[in-house]
């Protein structure tokens, strides 16, 4: 059973969790990336864009379901492992090496941001003990 | 002295297009072939991609290449197997004296895999002859899907007297090709886990071949409830739905976030060959058995190459020496370990062959066997 019963309920979550982060201490090194990050999710399918914004903050904009034809950065994987990675649960290297996320992109631009999301991880779990915020 | 004879056969003539059941002539057997007696005949997914013209070969082609039966007829310079023998047919006519014959490899035989690349018998040309007299090919020496056969001596396999013909039809090719890809090409270590991509006609063999090398945990992959629940029931400690769940996530977070020791792929596409290899543990090994079309590519991550130390190999037949290995099978299966007479669900008589497909497509068969 997905972790998200659907698309609503992975924005619900996930999609509300993004949307903290722009206006956070992490939004100017996503926006240092250099370019929009289309995540692409499976089971439930779903699309979710940053794009980033000048003069910030909002270092940048949180879009769902949106066709970006080419984003700097594209990330696609099933959600419940999305769901894993920004728990902190998962080994992006491993990962990557297993095709369970494709990236396509200059992936080292993302990749320098990896070391500094340890805070972002302990966000996610603790947006999930929100109210109503964790999936079944 | 063996005269002409005639024998109902089953017939491919167009890729895509049904098969169809014609009476032909079969010539008697060459030096150095029998003429088998067919009493069953295994249906294989292999038939089918010769069906689609995924596998494509000359046509027109009597189809079938696992089956059992009675020796009729022998060829000149034949001693063994003697008329009346009961053998199984196997599909790799090794000539024993090539570079890969001699290193021990016959499943990579070069004058076989000339002779199954033309649909022709190893010492030339075919025996069957249609009505207007033209010769018609067979599937990898055998074309068991049949009354009778012509076939090498040497793929005539002696066969015990008290295994079921319908059971026995299994060893020719997917017992040897599936249990051989567990336990020669994936060499399974007791204690080892494994996963199972594809729960069909070789993928439960590979389960059992797995059993039988005493893996600890057997973890099968296949899309059918039915082809789970008898893949638990030939030895698979858990299974997974792929339409439920990513099998990769699902195999790495089975054994202990690792993957498995070694994976064994048998559907034949390539995000199964993808996923199969993904869900090995580092170090760990990936066999492919499943046959994609030659045009075929796979993708896989480049940095998991060096970043995981994987072995990605594959095997044709199982790495499999029929003569070598068949009766080591049969001792397996008279002691209750390999468990075939279960596999067997349904039997079509050959003017169901079509049917035959259909059932096996549709998962509705463990193995359909065609019974002359």
């Amino acid at each position: 059973m997905p972790v998200f019963a659907d698309r609503d309920q992975l924005y619900r979550v996930l999609g509300a969790f993004f949307e903290t982060l722009p206006d956070g201490p992490h939004g100017p090194l996503i926006h240092r990336v250099g370019g929009p990050i289309l995540f692409v999710f499976h089971r439930p399918e779903a699309r979710i864009l940053w794009e980033p914004l000048a003069g910030g903050p909002p270092e940048f904009a949180v879009h769902y379901d949106t066709e970006q034809p080419e984003p700097l950065l594209r990330f696609e994987q099933d959600a419940d492992l999305a769901h894993r990675f920004w728990q902190g649960d998962l080994d992006l290297q491993d990962a990557l090496a297993r095709q369970q996320i494709r990236a396509r992109g200059p992936l080292a631009r993302a990749m320098k941001l990896i070391p500094q999301l340890d805070p972002v991880y302990g966000a996610y779990r603790a947006f999930l003990q929100a109210d109503g915020a964790a999936p079944a | 002295m063996v005269g002409l004879r005639h024998a109902r056969a089953v017939v491919l003539r167009e890729y895509g297009e049904p098969v169809c059941i014609e009476r032909l002539s079969l010539l008697p057997p060459g030096p150095g072939e029998v003429l088998v007696r067919i009493a069953a005949s295994g249906v294989c997914h292999t038939d089918l991609h010769v069906a689609t013209g995924d596998l494509p070969l000359p046509l027109p082609m009597v189809l079938g290449h696992e089956g059992a039966g009675v020796v009729e007829a022998v060829g000149e310079g034949v001693t063994t197997p003697a008329v009346g023998q009961r053998v199984v047919v196997s599909w790799m006519p090794s000539c024993g004296e090539c570079f890969w014959c001699r290193g021990g490899r016959p499943d990579l035989c070069e004058r076989a895999a000339h002779a199954a690349a033309r649909g022709i018998l190893p010492g030339g040309g075919t025996r069957w002859r249609d009505a207007g007299g033209e010769p018609v090919h067979q599937f990898s020496a055998a074309g068991t899907m049949a009354e009778a056969a012509v076939v090498p001596a040497a793929c005539a396999l002696p066969l015990p007297g008290d295994m079921p013909a319908t059971s026995a039809a299994l060893l020719g090719c997917s017992v040897l090709t599936g249990t051989g890809a567990a336990l020669r090409t994936g060499r399974v270590q007791p204690g080892e886990r494994v996963a199972v991509f594809g729960a069909g006609g070789v993928g439960l063999q590979a389960i059992q071949g797995a059993r039988i090398a005493g893996a600890s945990q057997i973890i099968a992959i296949d899309r059918l409830p039915e082809r789970r629940d008898l893949a638990m029931r030939l030895g698979a400690t858990d299974v997974v739905d792929p339409l439920d769940a990513d099998p990769v996530v699902a195999v790495v977070d089975l054994t202990e976030g690792r993957g498995a020791d070694c994976t064994i792929e048998a559907v034949g596409t390539p995000e199964t060959i993808a996923a199969a290899f993904n869900a090995a543990r580092r170090g760990g090994r990936s066999v492919v058995v499943g046959v994609c079309p030659p045009e075929v590519d796979v993708a896989i991550n480049a940095f998991a190459l060096p970043s995981q130390g994987k072995t990605l190999t594959g095997c044709w037949y199982g790495e499999s020496d029929p003569a070598r290995d068949l009766p080591q099978l049969v001792e397996h299966y008279r002691a209750g370990r390999l468990l075939l007479d279960e596999l067997v669900t349904r039997r079509f008589p050959l003017e169901e062959a079509q049917a035959a497909f259909a059932a096996m497509m549709a998962g509705q068969v463990a193995r359909a066997i065609l019974v002359p």
